[in-house]
């Protein structure tokens, strides 16, 4: 499956969506990188959020481009709008996976964080790989069904770590802390899937199938 | 697992270990008459008593995590396992008081629960305030005798462990431990050389079980090696046992182990050692 443009290549917007893709695996790495080390490290957060701002920053980047330029965009406005969006959730819901640490006063980390940071790493850095091929028509399915098989590992560990929460006689308040921070790691990690999802309507909508 | 519970825990969490109480009464009550546990949890939180209603009995596990000053049981509740259970606990929670407050019965059965290990027990009907004021009074007498047993620091190479000012010193030092980090070390200290499991010293020090997967007891240990080395470089008090837990036994870093006596304070000389005992590593004077 190849992501084959119909009309002039916009050098600008794909410049924009790599960046956007290379934002979320930062934030991806310094998460990961912040549960490693943490409570030490937890000023790793600080760093998470400028990759927020900075992903806002690339978002609003992508609209203006999409929809300032009179120019017929190589891709579908809606498309790239929808795939802007999905790569700017990947951010927000790494930032608030850390921004909770600080929020809920977590002390210590769980091995399960640790474990779905890692797979949200791997996807961004699939989903990174991915954009790539926006511009050199290079092959995407391989990388689909990388991120595809990382979200499915991150909602199986997910689904654990909620699971073990509820074992008997855990502090209610671990239980109420973990369980949004299982849960918005797992939906950071479904964002890098929903990306995916959109690449590939790319790549069917312009007609040509993977090898 | 538990029945119906009324929790009143404060603001700050649990309280230290048992031994280290000095926060009001916790106290669980396993009833099912409803009419009288209604009656005693006003009582109770009149005199403003942390409390646990129960309507079957927990685990003696769980009765652990809930570092409970006292139980109010009744036994009539337990059907036959009754005197099993009263046995467990008593065996298993030594420094719990528990009154047996239930309906009829012979002197025989009274004063076998007694010799199980009760400390007290009331026949109902009973008043709510003769409840509450036995219950003080067993409190009362335990934290006596834990006072006697508590007096003195323990020492342990550079580190001395002060129950009575919930702090630790290294070399003469204050090592700041935080209220949660000094339980930790005392629990561990206490284990005179034991390895302790992650989720025991984590159902111990942070009073619930043990999330799969959590990391707090590592996160507080590198703490409280951190605050101890600060002051005390050249020793090693908490030793890792992978996959496991931790286990406290003062050694110096070039790997000489301390005989025994050396280095110790003054007082800890005076502990006895038998000549087929192992080095004493934790003492008290």
């Amino acid at each position: 499956m190849t992501l084959l443009r119909r009309g002039a290549p916009d050098e600008g917007l794909l410049d924009l969506l790599e960046e956007s893709g290379r934002n979320a695996e930062r934030a991806g790495r310094l998460l990961s990188e912040m549960l490693a080390g943490f409570p030490e490290r937890s000023d790793l957060a600080r760093d998470v959020l400028l990759c927020e701002q900075e992903g806002d920053r690339i978002t609003h980047d992508i609209m203006h481009r999409l929809h300032a330029s009179g120019a017929r965009p190589a891709f579908d406005r809606g498309e790239v709008h929808a795939l802007a969006t999905a790569l700017d959730d990947i951010v927000d819901y790494t930032e608030e996976t850390a921004d909770t640490f600080g929020l809920y006063g977590i002390e210590a980390p769980m091995e399960q964080s640790e474990q779905l940071a890692d797979v949200l790493v791997r996807a961004a850095a699939a989903v990174a790989s991915a954009l790539g091929t926006l511009r050199s028509g290079g092959e995407l399915a391989a990388h689909l069904v990388e991120i595809h098989e990382l979200e499915n590992e991150g909602d199986r560990l997910s689904r654990d770590a909620i699971a073990s929460l509820f074992t008997g006689g855990v502090d209610p308040m671990v239980v109420i802390r973990w369980k949004d921070i299982f849960e918005s790691l797992e939906q950071a990690i479904d964002s890098c899937e929903t990306v995916a999802h959109i690449l590939e309507g790319i790549a069917l909508r312009n007609g040509r199938r993977g090898r | 697992m538990l029945g119906h519970s009324v929790v009143r825990d404060s603001a700050d969490g649990p309280p230290p270990l048992m031994s280290a109480q000095q926060g009001p009464i916790r106290l669980a009550v396993i009833d099912s008459d409803s009419g009288f546990v209604r009656v005693l949890v006003k009582r109770l939180e009149g005199v403003g008593w942390e409390h646990r209603t129960l309507t079957s009995p927990p685990r003696v596990e769980d009765l652990l995590a809930m570092r409970l000053n006292a139980l109010v049981l009744d036994l009539a509740l337990l059907g036959p396992r009754a005197w099993e259970y009263l046995e467990r606990v008593c065996t298993s929670l030594p420094g719990l008081g528990v009154v047996v407050c239930t309906g009829q019965s012979t002197v025989a059965q009274r004063v076998r629960g007694l010799r199980l290990g009760a400390d007290d027990w009331i026949s109902k009907p009973c008043h709510p305030e003769e409840v509450v004021a036995r219950v003080e009074a067993v409190v009362r007498r335990r934290k006596r005798a834990s006072a006697r047993v508590d007096t003195g620091p323990m020492v342990a190479g550079e580190l001395e462990i002060r129950t009575d000012q919930f702090q630790a010193f290294a070399a003469g030092h204050s090592a700041d431990l935080t209220r949660r980090e000094f339980e930790l070390l005392h629990l561990l200290a206490d284990g005179q050389g034991q390895v302790l499991q992650r989720e025991e010293i984590y159902q111990r020090v942070w009073g619930y079980a043990m999330a799969r997967g959590d990391r707090s007891v590592d996160v507080f240990v590198r703490k409280v090696r951190h605050k101890l080395e600060r002051h005390s470089p050249d020793w090693l008090y908490i030793h890792t046992h992978f996959g496991i837990g931790y286990r406290f036994q003062p050694e110096l870093k070039d790997g000489a182990a301390i005989e025994s006596g050396e280095r110790l304070a003054d007082a800890a000389l005076e502990e006895p050692a038998a000549a087929e005992d192992p080095p004493a590593r934790v003492s008290r004077p």
